[in-house]
């Protein structure tokens, strides 16, 4: 089984989008993948911001073009991505620590249930090197 | 297979797909193939132009058969033999 790292740095509509299909693409070829929510990843699965996170990162100027074209394209709810591809693949997402820290809790009961386990930047490094592919967002 | 050979199959599962986007067909391929016995045929009705690519990739990297693709008017269908 090969082993793609997924680092989400930001809290951005468009990169969790992109983030859950290249999931996605990978839970389809049975890959194992390992979610690290690093600082805006963190800030956007916490509870209570996860389930309407819909602010854009990086192209603020066609913020209504991309939520309409997502309505339009029929596609989903950023975080509906990585609820189906824990329900169908070998998943785990870990929240960085110091992440959670910082947005005011590293207890993983702050965070929404698809969070596995909280780790440190070690974890992260050691999967990264380990994996046949890591992408950062 | 040709076209006229890929009609006069008969699919053992058809996954309607359309009007999602990628990579919702994908991902209904890869539940339902399981679905379908081994040697058995699944196909696959989807409207997201980028599965036509897709499939074959991932029927090759999953040990599956890939078999054609019919395109019909606004979607495709995308024909797969489980073999393993």
């Amino acid at each position: 089984m090969s082993k793609m790292v997924l680092a989400l740095v930001s809290s951005g509509m468009e990169k969790l989008t992109a983030g859950g299909i290249m999931l996605s693409g990978a839970v389809a070829q049975d890959m194992e993948v390992k979610i690290f929510l690093l600082l805006g990843g963190a800030y956007a699965f916490r509870k209570g911001t996860a389930e309407n996170m819909k602010e854009v990162g990086d192209f603020q100027q066609a913020k209504d073009q991309f939520l309409a074209g997502l309505q339009k394209a029929n596609v989903p709810y950023w975080l509906d991505f990585y609820k189906k591809a824990k329900g169908m693949g070998k998943v785990t997402i870990y929240l960085c620590g110091t992440a959670g820290k910082i947005w005011g809790s590293d207890k993983l009961e702050d965070y929404v249930d698809i969070v596995d386990t909280v780790c440190g930047i070690g974890e992260y490094i050691s999967s990264a090197e380990e994996a046949d592919l890591s992408i950062t967002l | 297979m040709t076209e006229e050979e890929l009609k006069e199959l008969h699919a053992d599962k058809v996954v309607d797909a359309r009007g999602t986007s990628c990579p919702g067909p994908l991902l209904a391929a890869k539940r339902s193939i399981t679905e379908v016995s081994i040697g058995g045929i699944m196909e696959l009705l989807s409207s997201d132009t980028g599965t036509k690519r897709d499939i074959p990739r991932w029927a090759e990297k999953m040990g599956h058969g890939f078999l054609g693709v019919i395109d019909e008017a606004g979607y495709s269908r995308i024909f797969v033999k489980r073999t393993k």
